[in-house]
């Protein structure tokens, strides 16, 4: 009995390796990171100098609230990086070598989307971290003393948000199977259908995995009275991220590969 | 014309082309009633801003159908997702069938500039159709010339989504930037905040063919020849790179 | 020891397997021969539980796939393709299943000597010829050192070399007590590589034997496998 615990999480550990070896050893993986890090540079360049312009009211806050403008176009990124991991299985039918070498499908896909976490988390925390650095470089004349803590907290939060994202991602992927579809379905989420309909629903839409996630790093107007707390914010997001990956490995038991 | 012909049925049997289309179709019309119900008030009342945009916001918006059409008809001949093919790429068949690469590409150009216009005439039906019921003798009317610059904007955004996927043989990027830059939360916008370089961009002037927003620099017309030549100069950088790259590299 | 007992498997009203029935004995390489879409990859892929049985059971030494203790080192499977992502090195490609498996780095340079793509293991799949992908897709099946192969098509798309190298290779592995099963519509090829054959033709078993058996009163294994998998009305043999 001892004997089968010891090796079925040494099994475990394989597959959480090989899982690992898979993401890093994919070029398009760190092409994406690398994109997404330039980009974000840029970004935030954009940002601190179109906030620079409007110097009013530079304080602590606003250097953050300038070096995370652009996680809003940064989670594109991460979207990609999770549609990446996702649907790269299922080029070249490696799906196959991949199930005839852990044939313990629930257990392998739980394994890739730690694997997951692993690479993204300290890659969105610094990928983050360089945007507010940025602005905090070119702001720090205009602003007051910089809060570490308050930093610290905002950077985590925001690192959580993308890592979320990228598991939400990566879930739908593994259900669609396609990159395009996938992206279009996503990215139309995120950027079209979420903006776009918040101000008319805005209560149920704290409830919606990315609009409860921005609370994680982002924070709220004062008068905002529908506003959530990081914790709940990571709460509901940490759900629907749960959600989503549980459907996904569902689903993934259940059919043909 | 042949190849033509091949390329539109190709588009029309692809898995998910008919999600795009039904996308391209009704989703302009769902942006323009949930304006329309924001707005209505103020029409009513004589004080709205933005009577201007009224539908033309959700065709605006709506474009995402038909970027995907344009992705998807090119990135399709990349894929090696599916299972049955065993690994194949679709492009070496066609490349096959039409030896010319040119011709190849413009019959592509072709199905998608056509598919797009159809979409587009669809979408400008609904659109008006749901903002006429919606705000009934309020509804501002809709002059040909800027439903022309609407066709226009969404024939060159298809364009320039299958040129940029010819460049980069796979629809991720392509459906990214412009799938997010054109919508509310459009990097163009923002960098037009920091350069009037961005008024430029390609969805930036374009917009100004049907939308007569407070910060338009272009007239219509030059919007339109601006995004044109964006158009251009993709579809010509994409044939240069088609027609030296290998198929299978 | 391979045991497919009354598989069927039906996608939506279509029957792709109608209760088929063989074995795969160790020590003798086994032939599963049919026309295209009769069903032979279907049934390689239920038994490595790729693919669900609508009912029946393939199974390993006993087992379905899914629950041996470890299954690259009791089965190497390689269907067609090269089943690697494009972008990957050929190495690299190996290396992961090695390390799925708690195999050391040292056997992924054995393999690629083995099946000769050593030359080429720095390189990325996606620039592989089609038999370098099926070397590769090899290398990978005999990473464990399992003792049963299954191989879906595999002299497709390799050259009269490899081809050689191949049917020798499965000869010494069938000699030295390992169970081989390969699926094919190249009978020229086969019939010098097996011991038994088992024919299947649109989802149903029409002949299974030894390879002498099988030829019978017919001059080659071409001709006795035209003879019975051709149209024949009213003739239930």
């Amino acid at each position: 009995m001892r004997a089968s615990v010891v090796s079925s999480s040494r099994k475990i550990m394989h597959m959480l390796g090989s899982e690992l070896e898979k993401l890093v050893t994919l070029p398009l993986i760190w092409l994406t990171l690398i994109v997404a890090f330039l980009a974000n540079m840029v970004l935030a360049a954009a940002f601190t100098s179109a906030g620079l312009q409007g110097a009013s009211g530079a304080g602590a806050q606003s250097i953050l609230n300038t070096g995370l403008a652009s996680m809003g176009y940064l989670q594109a990124g991460f979207i990609i990086l999770g549609i990446l991991a996702a649907c790269s299985e299922y080029e070249n039918g490696q799906i196959r070598t991949t199930l005839t070498a852990m044939p313990w499908r629930g257990y392998q896909l739980s394994m890739k989307y730690v694997a997951l976490a692993i690479l993204t988390v300290p890659a969105a925390l610094i990928i983050a971290a360089s945007g507010v650095f940025y602005s905090f470089m070119m702001m720090k004349d205009a602003a007051a003393a910089i809060e570490m803590d308050k930093m610290i907290e905002a950077l985590a939060g925001a690192a959580g948000y993308l890592t979320i994202t990228t598991l939400i991602s990566a879930a739908i992927g593994a259900l669609l199977r396609r990159t395009t579809p996938a992206l279009a379905l996503l990215i139309g989420y995120y950027f079209i259908v979420s903006p776009l309909s918040e101000p008319y629903l805005p209560r149920i839409f704290n409830y919606f995995p990315d609009i409860a996630g921005h609370y994680m790093y982002m924070k709220p107007a004062s008068d905002d009275i529908n506003a959530l707390t990081p914790m709940q914010g990571t709460g509901i997001a940490g759900i629907w991220a749960i959600i989503f990956m549980a459907g996904a490995i569902a689903a993934y038991r259940r059919r043909d590969a | 014309m042949k190849a033509f012909k091949a390329e539109l049925s190709k588009l029309f049997s692809l898995p998910y082309i008919w999600l795009a289309l039904l996308l391209g179709a009704f989703a302009p019309a769902l942006f323009a009633a949930l304006d329309n119900f924001a707005e209505k008030k103020d029409i009513i009342a004589g004080i709205s801003t933005r009577l201007s945009e009224v539908g033309y916001i959700g065709l605006a918006f709506g474009v995402q159908g038909v970027i995907i059409v344009g992705v998807l008809a090119v990135s399709s001949e990349y894929v090696r997702e599916s299972n049955e093919n065993g690994g194949g790429q679709q492009l070496t068949t066609s490349l096959s069938v039409v030896p010319s690469r040119l011709s190849f590409m413009l019959a592509k150009g072709g199905a998608v500039t056509i598919i797009s216009i159809l979409l587009c005439v669809v979408a400008i039906f609904t659109t008006l159709t749901v903002t006429r019921l919606i705000l009934g003798e309020y509804a501002p009317t809709f002059d040909w010339s800027k439903l022309l610059g609407v066709a226009c904007y969404w024939v060159l955004t298809a364009l320039l989504a299958s040129g940029l996927t010819f460049i980069t043989k796979s629809g991720v990027i392509p459906l990214t930037v412009l799938m997010i830059n054109s919508s509310v939360v459009s990097l163009s916008v923002v960098l037009s905040k920091v350069t009037k370089l961005a008024y430029y961009l390609p969805d930036r002037a374009g917009i100004d063919m049907f939308m007569s927003m407070s910060d338009s620099v272009h007239t219509p017309l030059a919007g339109g020849f601006v995004m044109a030549a964006w158009a251009a100069v993709f579809f010509m950088i994409a044939a240069i790179v088609f027609h030296r790259r290998d198929v299978a590299a | 020891m391979l045991t497919i007992d009354h598989l069927v498997k039906r996608r939506g009203a279509h029957e792709i397997l109608s209760g088929i029935s063989f074995q795969a004995r160790p020590g003798r390489v086994t032939g599963f021969l049919g026309p295209n879409g009769a069903g032979k990859s279907s049934t390689l892929r239920i038994l490595l539980g790729l693919d669900r049985a609508t009912s029946g059971s393939a199974l390993i030494n006993g087992k379905p796939f899914a629950q041996l203790a470890n299954p690259l080192m009791t089965v190497g499977a390689a269907f067609d393709g090269s089943g690697a992502h494009g972008m990957r090195t050929g190495r690299a490609h190996l290396r992961w299943i090695a390390r799925a498996a708690g195999l050391p780095r040292s056997r992924v340079e054995e393999v690629l000597d083995m099946v000769g793509l050593t030359y080429a293991a720095g390189k990325r799949v996606g620039s592989y010829s089609l038999g370098m992908g099926r070397r590769l897709a090899l290398a990978a099946a005999l990473l464990g050192d399992p003792p049963i192969l299954v191989l879906d098509e595999p002299v497709n798309g390799l050259d009269p070399e490899g081809i050689r190298w191949i049917r020798t290779f499965l000869r010494e592995r069938a000699e030295f007590g390992n169970t081989v099963l390969l699926s094919s519509h190249l009978m020229g090829e086969l019939a010098e590589t097996v011991d038994d054959v088992v024919i299947i033709k649109r989802g149903k078993i029409v002949a299974d034997g030894a390879l002498e058996e099988i030829i019978g009163t017919h001059s080659t294994l071409e001709d006795a496998f035209f003879a019975l998998t051709a149209e024949r009305a009213g003739d239930t043999g």
